[in-house]
């Protein structure tokens, strides 16, 4: 079971270099999705693996909501590039 | 501490990502390295068993801070230039071509570097223009060197715009990167204007060739 988790902590340096290297602000905000999105799912993972309820519905509160922060910095940044 | 090797690993995220927001320059680039780290630090919280700090540092501390955040910093990072709007109904049509063509990208190349973005504001009169500058409305006024009043003229007569900066460091920053044959910097917290407004920078052209 632990090897699932640590599969997924590689898998999540991934974005993160993408997100220190790359000096494209859209790149770090693909980035930024995809570590929301990757750490929502390990938090899933985790819930399931201790059998935690409240862990679960806590994973999936943040998979549903926390992106709505990527959308609204996204309209900001999109704005700031128009004018 | 091999058994739970998943957990320090997870652990030790927080502070790669912590030390990647501190080395950040642009305000917006950490913008979004702290929502990394907000995601993260949910992450760690959800694993130690804290649901509920999870929870509201994923909806607080991630979703509403940077939000604001991101509002305060292209409120506040920004250059507002004053110019003279002409007659004509169109904004786009009232700022004089060269200013558009040449000045503008410029000024947006030399406060780029400081993370800053340029906001053009045409204002009406020579008078309106004044008692923004005097108002701290604007933090520059960009006019026709014509237009300045003639004792405060400056003797150099060979850039055809003015730029006249009210704060001491933007003038610094600015007296340095732009170029001396396009835009006359200069430092005043008050401008004397001449009424009269001035004719178009193409008919002066013009008038210039056949003179």
């Amino acid at each position: 079971m632990n090897g699932i988790l640590l599969a997924m902590i590689l898998a999540l340096l991934i974005p993160i270099y993408e997100a220190w290297q790359d000096e494209d602000i859209w790149q770090k905000m693909l980035a930024f999705a995809s570590i929301a999105t990757k750490t929502s799912i390990m938090i899933l993972v985790v819930s399931v693996l201790r059998d935690d309820w409240m862990i679960g519905l806590v994973g999936v509160l943040i998979l549903s909501v926390g992106n709505a922060a990527l959308m609204l910095l996204a309209h900001i940044i999109r704005r700031l590039n128009e004018a | 501490m091999l058994e739970n090797l998943d957990v320090v690993a997870i652990a030790a995220l927080l502070p790669l990502t912590a030390c990647m927001l501190v080395t950040q320059v642009d305000p917006y680039h950490a913008l979004i390295i702290r929502g990394i780290l907000g995601a993260v630090a949910a992450l760690v919280y959800a694993l130690f068993g804290a649901a509920d700090v999870a929870l509201t540092e994923a909806l607080v501390g991630t979703m509403l801070s940077i939000t604001l955040y991101a509002i305060a910093v292209r409120s506040s990072m920004s250059l507002r230039l004053g110019t003279l709007a002409t007659a004509a109904p169109n904004l786009d049509a009232a700022v004089p071509s060269a200013l558009g063509q040449q000045l503008f990208p410029a000024l947006r190349q030399a406060i780029k570097k400081h993370h800053l973005r340029l906001e053009v504001l045409p204002y009406a009169s020579p008078q309106a223009l004044q008692f923004a500058l005097e108002n701290k409305e604007i933090h520059a006024v960009c006019v026709p060197a014509e237009q300045l009043a003639t004792t405060q003229g400056t003797d150099d007569v060979a850039a055809p715009y003015l730029l006249n900066v009210r704060i001491p460091r933007l003038y610094e920053t600015l007296a340095a990167a732009l170029p001396p044959e396009l835009v006359a910097v200069s430092f005043s917290r008050a401008l004397r204007l001449t009424s009269a407004a001035p004719p178009p920078p193409d008919s002066q052209l013009q008038n210039a060739l056949e003179g």
